[in-house]
């Protein structure tokens, strides 16, 4: 395990083997009959966040293929391999090479795999048939519905939940204490009620407030307000107040200082606005933010420069901002 | 107010119109009436000349006066091979040259043809003249291009001359006359002198100013029109595309620039605020840039085809998001543009985000996920962690380069007691 991986809980307590897996028991069943019989279809896991898919697709290839599994194991992050044709290479480059004795098969992870274009999909489709003799793909997704129907028709479907109240704060309770930390059973629960069965920030979230001493309630609350960049709120009132040029000045320094996505922001502003009592804006007006949030993601969806969609979201904010009156109140 | 473009309006319909190239008339002429007659001396002729100066408006006259049709293709629309051997094919097929009407064949601007891109362009070309049963008139700017050696040698060259200052300056007044513009025989001088024989450049400048003046003055040409032959700087792109009357102006403001439209659309987006005072106005303009933007990043990924769209979003589309210029009082905004801030940051913050990536790589490979997610699920937990596997400069980037002091120094080194104490337990 790296320095790294030692310093992160969400690594040094990821489950190594599907014994270890203590959630998503369905699945973990029809797995183990994977094993045994050393054979499997394609898989394509699909779930929320944190709800164990990539964690299972690890200890599947670690029970199927022993310690040295990464020998027969290609891990590949849709999000961060840029183009189909990177992906095609690097499949092909290890599809070459034999596979073990014991299981006639190695296996590639796709992770993030509805990040793909639809292109990119229909490409990849042909290349998983290509390399079918050789290679299983496991393919991981958060939205079904971005996986085109030709790959959901070739794979087998695992849905993964987001994990129970009591399984998030038993393992919130083994790592506290693995890890000797002092916590409060209040503090638990709170991470829970904001992470909602996501297991990855949970530990995360742990992990954080964790450093304030104690986990409580206190110390969760004060990570998360450490934890999302002050900016957001910021750029929301500014240009809600008309103040267009702080605004988006604000916005410059999500994109570059904090390395987010256009995307990542517009989903922020709107969790700002559902989901925040901070923000001081008539209830009608809500909705036509959002509505029209919901437009400005679907154009970064779309291809749309970060900067320049984004300011113009900030104008549309001033000038509702204007017609409701809210540089007023302040 | 007319919103035709007075160039292709005043464009002259028929050879008796066309100023100034008697010799290129008669010698076109004679070779169409030898194919009528079915012995032609060359199967296709190339004009020759730079821009402005009828090469185009020729061959489109002579169709007219002939009562022929005109099979054009543009070389810079569209150069594909399968293009042009399709037109090739009907060019050798077709049964009869005079039966119901005739045909010529213009291919426009061959000099545009990049020899590299469009290879096999050229050969195909020759193909056609060698195989058609329609007269081919050629187009270029610069005949003597090495790359058209071949084609000159199975071409009837023609020289066009530049319009001349007299017959330019007449051309000026007859339209002035007939859009009733007040016009300054000074006024038109010096649009001529500046237009350097290119009728096409010199009508648009007359339109740009008569439109808005509704006269044509010394005065307001040394003021109003720069000289050619060189593309806009940024500001002059700006001032073009923000001042615009017509869709057309802010197009050529766009199309004209010396910026590429990567590059311009950080300049418009950062000049947009400046030049609009209506917040309506400024959204509508990022609006509208937005899906220039859509637009460019599709061309990018192969449908060129699109690019134009983003010109139109660029120019027009923007010039037009300011709703007063519907108006009649409306006046432009004097504005000093700026450089675009946010290229300026970009290359500022280089080495932060480099340090950004190769921290988010890190936590990427560790921790089993991409690199977007590193920054968004990990980061901001992180924040709050004493790290040593990551560079001071990840570090920061980390930990947000003001929380750094934002946060209470003295609650900072609590923190770090608790975990070393809790390490040692």
């Amino acid at each position: 395990m790296s320095v790294l991986e030692e310093a992160l809980w969400t690594e040094k307590y990821r489950p190594r083997t599907l014994n270890d897996v203590v959630n998503q028991k369905e699945i973990v069943e029809r797995l183990k009959k994977f094993i045994s019989e050393k054979n499997m279809p394609h898989l394509l896991f699909a779930g929320s966040p944190g709800t164990g898919k990539t964690t299972i697709a690890l200890a599947l290839v670690h029970d199927l293929f022993g310690e040295n599994f990464r020998d027969y194991f290609l891990e590949l992050n849709a999000s961060d391999e840029r183009g189909i044709d990177v992906i095609r290479n690097k499949v092909k480059d290890f599809a070459r090479t034999l596979p073990g004795k014991d299981v006639p098969f190695k296996v590639i992870l796709l992770d993030e795999a509805d990040n793909m274009t639809s292109d990119a999909q229909q490409a990849l489709r042909r290349t998983m048939e290509l390399f079918t003799s050789t290679t299983r793909f496991i393919l991981a997704c958060n939205y079904l519905s971005k996986v085109i129907e030709p790959i959901q028709s070739r794979t087998a479907l695992f849905r993964f939940y987001p994990l129970k109240k009591e399984d998030v704060v038993a393992r919130l309770e083994f790592i506290a204490k693995q890890e000797k930390v002092s916590y409060d059973q209040d503090g638990l629960d709170a991470i829970y009620d904001v992470t909602m069965g996501d297991m990855r920030k949970s530990i995360n979230l742990l992990q954080a407030s964790s450093a304030y001493g104690k986990v409580s309630v206190e110390s969760v609350y004060k990570v998360l307000g450490l934890a999302k960049p002050k900016e957001i709120l910021e750029m929301l009132n500014a240009s809600l107040q008309g103040d267009f040029n702080t605004a988006r000045s604000k916005l410059r320094e999500l994109l570059v200082t904090y390395g987010l996505s256009g995307e990542d922001i517009i989903k922020q502003m709107h969790r700002e606005l559902v989901g925040n009592n901070l923000l001081k804006i008539p209830e009608e007006l809500r909705v036509i933010i959002a509505d029209y949030l919901g437009e400005a993601e679907f154009r970064l969806v779309e291809g749309a420069d970060d900067d320049i969609q984004l300011s113009a979201v900030l104008a549309k904010l001033a000038i509702l901002g204007n017609k409701y009156d809210i540089g007023a109140t302040k | 107010m007319s919103h035709l473009q007075w160039s292709i309006k005043y464009r002259p319909r028929s050879l008796s119109e066309v100023e100034n190239q008697e010799e290129v008339k008669e010698e076109l002429k004679s070779w169409l009436e030898r194919w009528m007659n079915g012995k032609p001396n060359y199967k296709a002729v190339l004009l020759n000349g730079p821009p402005g100066v009828g090469k185009t408006t020729i061959a489109e006259a002579l169709a007219h006066d002939y009562n022929m049709e005109l099979l054009e293709m543009n070389a810079s629309d569209s150069r594909r091979l399968n293009d042009l051997k399709s037109i090739a094919e009907k060019a050798s097929t077709s049964s009869s040259l005079f039966g119901e009407k005739g045909r010529i064949i213009l291919l426009d601007e061959v000099d545009g043809i990049n020899s590299r891109q469009d290879a096999g362009a050229i050969p195909a070309i020759i193909d056609l003249i060698e195989g058609t049963k329609f007269p081919i008139i050629l187009t270029a700017n610069n005949a003597w291009d090495p790359s058209l050696r071949e084609l000159r040698n199975v071409a009837k060259l023609i020289d066009l001359k530049r319009l001349g200052k007299i017959p330019m300056k007449k051309l000026l007044e007859r339209i002035c006359k007939a859009e009733k513009v007040i016009c300054d025989p000074k006024g038109i001088g010096a649009i001529a002198d500046v237009s350097e024989g290119d009728a096409r450049y010199a009508i648009n400048m007359l339109q740009s100013i008569a439109e808005v003046y509704r006269r044509v003055t010394e005065d307001l040409v040394k003021e109003l029109v720069r000289k050619k032959e060189r593309t806009l700087d940024p500001f002059e792109t700006l001032r073009d595309i923000f001042w615009a009357k017509f869709f057309w102006q802010a197009r050529a403001a766009a199309t004209t620039s010396e910026v590429d439209y990567e590059l311009l659309i950080r300049w418009i987006s950062e000049n947009i605020p400046l030049q609009f005072q209506d917040m309506e106005d400024v959204f509508r303009g990022f609006d509208v840039l937005g899906k220039a933007s859509i637009f460019l990043r599709r061309a990018k990924l192969g449908d060129w085809d699109l690019l134009s769209y983003v010109f139109d979003l660029m120019g027009p589309g923007v010039s037009f998001a300011e709703s007063s210029k519907l108006n009649g009082s409306w006046k432009a905004k004097w504005v000093k543009y700026q450089f675009p801030s946010y290229v300026h940051l970009m290359s500022k913050t280089k080495e932060s985000r480099d340090a950004l990536r190769s921290a988010s790589e890190k936590i990427a490979k560790a921790c089993h996920c991409s690199t977007d997610k590193a920054i968004n699920e990990y980061f901001p937990f992180m924040r709050v962690l004493p790290l040593d596997e990551f560079s001071p400069q990840e570090l920061k980037v980390i930990k947000g380069i003001e929380r750094e002091s934002e946060t209470k120094n003295g609650e900072r080194q609590q923190q770090r007691k608790n975990i070393r104490s809790r390490k040692r337990t």
